[in-house]
């Protein structure tokens, strides 16, 4: 049973809603009116490339910038009318490495747990539980200049912990991390999401929204351009298979005419013809058949990559 | 701009504060020692160097060191709460980015603008404290015909310089909250704090000097730091009232407009 399907049985209460949420900088429109809800306790994705919105709208979630118009409710409160009490019940983990560097490890965790104003002895076992939960706790007493970037944005994760917040929110929780110190964000993401946790995370990564994400939006030029889990959103959009042909420049195009008969959807990416298909046998045969010259030709199945570039008509990848 | 007026909360203002005060706690001794060392080099250069040569009949009847000694007191202050308030708020606001961080929490924007204020004033609060011991203990030990503190009244001159360091943070928030290159403070320290500090009745009297010079120096801050530290060292009268109430104001009608330039530079 997948996560998805555990969690449809519990009831749908919304714990962040958007309406009509918009955000311009001066004639600059970066979020075109958004709506979406996100359900307490699951795992809320926002996919695009830089510069759709998705930043915009976190700022806007924990407070960083203020909705220039709709509505926007976090944890059941109006952002704009109780700013504080919002800002006291998420936690933050920004896409910028904001740790202060003039304090310890962790000192940074008890400095921050002051301004949420907890008791002291209430900070000190939370830091401890949280370097533990983040495998930090060997570099408790370190300089924050001295850790690996990996390093620091575990840090980051334990300290929008320390006040024990209800929503996450994540701005690219593992860009510019490694693979390996990536996938030990995603496990520890998930161990979150396994207490009860609401996280809302952005993404450019295809796989991290596929493996984190119990639904998410898609955003591309400030508006949300579709929504659902992931398997809804790849069995809306797009066929099941997918071949990939590489050719030389001008049997693409040959290649394009050939398969846009059978194939349901054909997508080109730089030198790469994408042929959306149910059945990729049948299309295989044919193209071998037609003598078109193919360097090489890749079968998979379709995944999210699929239906961003189905859906605004370029890669996320570049 | 026609966002509502946002006032700090003491709460956020003092995680502000404390957060500066732990910090300070750990490197104190290695902060300290500049500002606490620079009074002192103008109080042997100018003090007893330049002041052998006016030593006849000295300024309002004393010798010249006790006529600096106060003054210095107070531009002490405005160095230690200009400094923190110009390039140590820029780095902590555009290179490490403390700020974004802190408002991220129920510590808004304008409790870290008030914050930094205070800690300011504690600043130029500590090290004025310092070296105004030392102020009492050299006058004592080497001249205690002419001590340098000679009334009880210089118990109150810390909080004093708590005041004044909280209204020369003021005034450097101000820059910082317009400014986008750290360059650009040489222009506030040569055309602002600079000619503050040569021109506010520590080296010399203005009153002395023609029309609109006297006029124009009771318009600027230092001139009335200088005043109430002068007065308090020595035994105060009750016109430096005056002077407090005129640093209380200006630190007041100005206060609000950092808070907002910086909220706005830290919420979009």
């Amino acid at each position: 049973m997948s996560t998805e399907q555990k969690r449809g049985v519990r009831a749908r209460e919304s714990t962040l809603v958007a309406r009509d949420l918009r955000k311009s900088y001066g004639e600059f429109h970066a979020v075109r009116g958004v709506d979406f809800e996100v359900y307490r306790g699951e795992c809320f994705g926002f996919l695009g490339p830089n510069g759709a919105g998705k930043t915009s709208t976190m700022k806007m979630i924990y407070g960083a910038a203020v909705p220039t118009g709709g509505h926007l409710k976090v944890a059941g409160l109006d952002v704009t009318r109780h700013e504080r009490d919002v800002k006291r019940r998420i936690g933050v983990v920004p896409q910028e490495n904001n740790l202060d560097d003039d304090l310890e490890v962790k000192e940074n965790l008890l400095v921050y747990g002051r301004y949420f104003d907890l008791p002291k002895k209430v900070i000190l076992r939370r830091a401890e539980e949280l370097l533990d939960f983040v495998q930090l706790t060997d570099k408790a007493d370190a300089q924050v200049e001295q850790l690996s970037g990996g390093m620091k944005r575990r840090l980051l994760i334990a300290r929008a912990l320390i006040n024990d917040p209800e929503i996450v929110v994540l701005d690219e929780p593992t860009t510019g991390l490694d693979p390996q110190a990536r996938h030990l964000v995603w496990e520890r993401l998930r161990e979150l999401a396994k207490e009860g946790k609401t996280l809302i995370l952005t993404t450019h990564y295809m796989e991290e929204a596929a493996q984190l994400c119990d639904r998410l939006v898609i955003m591309e030029g400030g508006r949300i351009v579709s929504q659902g889990s992931p398997g809804q959103l790849i069995d809306e959009h797009v066929s099941p298979q997918v071949l990939e042909f590489r050719s030389r420049d001008g049997s693409l195009e040959k290649l394009w005419a050939l398969v846009e008969a059978d194939a349901d959807a054909v997508e080109r990416s730089g030198e790469v013809l994408l042929a959306y298909t149910s059945d990729a046998d049948e299309l295989l045969e044919k193209v071998r058949a037609s003598g078109i010259e193919v360097e090489n030709t890749v079968y998979r199945q379709a995944g999210l990559e699929d239906v961003f570039l189905r859906l605004t008509g370029r890669s996320l990848i570049n | 701009m026609n966002a509502p007026l946002r006032l700090p909360s003491p709460r956020g203002t003092f995680r502000v504060w404390q957060r500066n005060m732990t910090i300070f706690r750990k490197y104190w001794k290695t902060i300290m020692f500049p500002n606490f060392v620079e009074p002192l080099l103008y109080l042997a250069a100018l003090g007893l160097g330049l002041g052998a040569f006016i030593q006849e009949g000295g300024i309002n009847g004393g010798t010249y060191v006790q006529y600096i000694a106060p003054g210095l007191l107070a531009s002490n202050a405005m160095f230690a709460a200009s400094f923190e308030s110009t390039f140590n708020t820029f780095v902590k606001l555009k290179i490490d980015r403390i700020y974004d961080a802190i408002v991220t929490t129920p510590v808004n924007a304008e409790d870290v603008v008030a914050g930094e204020y205070l800690w300011a004033g504690t600043r130029a609060a500590l090290y004025g404290t310092g070296f105004l011991g030392v102020l009492a203990v050299l006058g004592f030990t080497f001249s205690p015909e002419a001590p340098l503190i000679s009334s009880p009244w210089a118990l109150l001159i810390p909080p004093m310089l708590l005041l004044i360091g909280v209204m020369f943070s003021v005034m450097g928030t101000l820059f910082t909250s317009l400014i986008q290159r750290i360059d650009l403070y040489a222009y506030y320290f040569t055309l602002v704090v600079t000619p503050l500090f040569l021109f506010s009745g520590i080296f010399f009297p203005v009153e002395n000097f023609p029309a609109p010079v006297p006029q124009i120096a009771w318009f600027t801050p230092l001139y009335h730091a200088v005043n109430v530290c002068r007065e308090l060292a020595t035994g105060p009268s009750p016109i430096v009232l005056v002077d407090i109430a005129w640093i209380l104001a200006f630190t007041l009608i100005l206060a609000l407009l950092p808070i907002r330039f910086m909220r706005r530079r830290l919420i979009s």
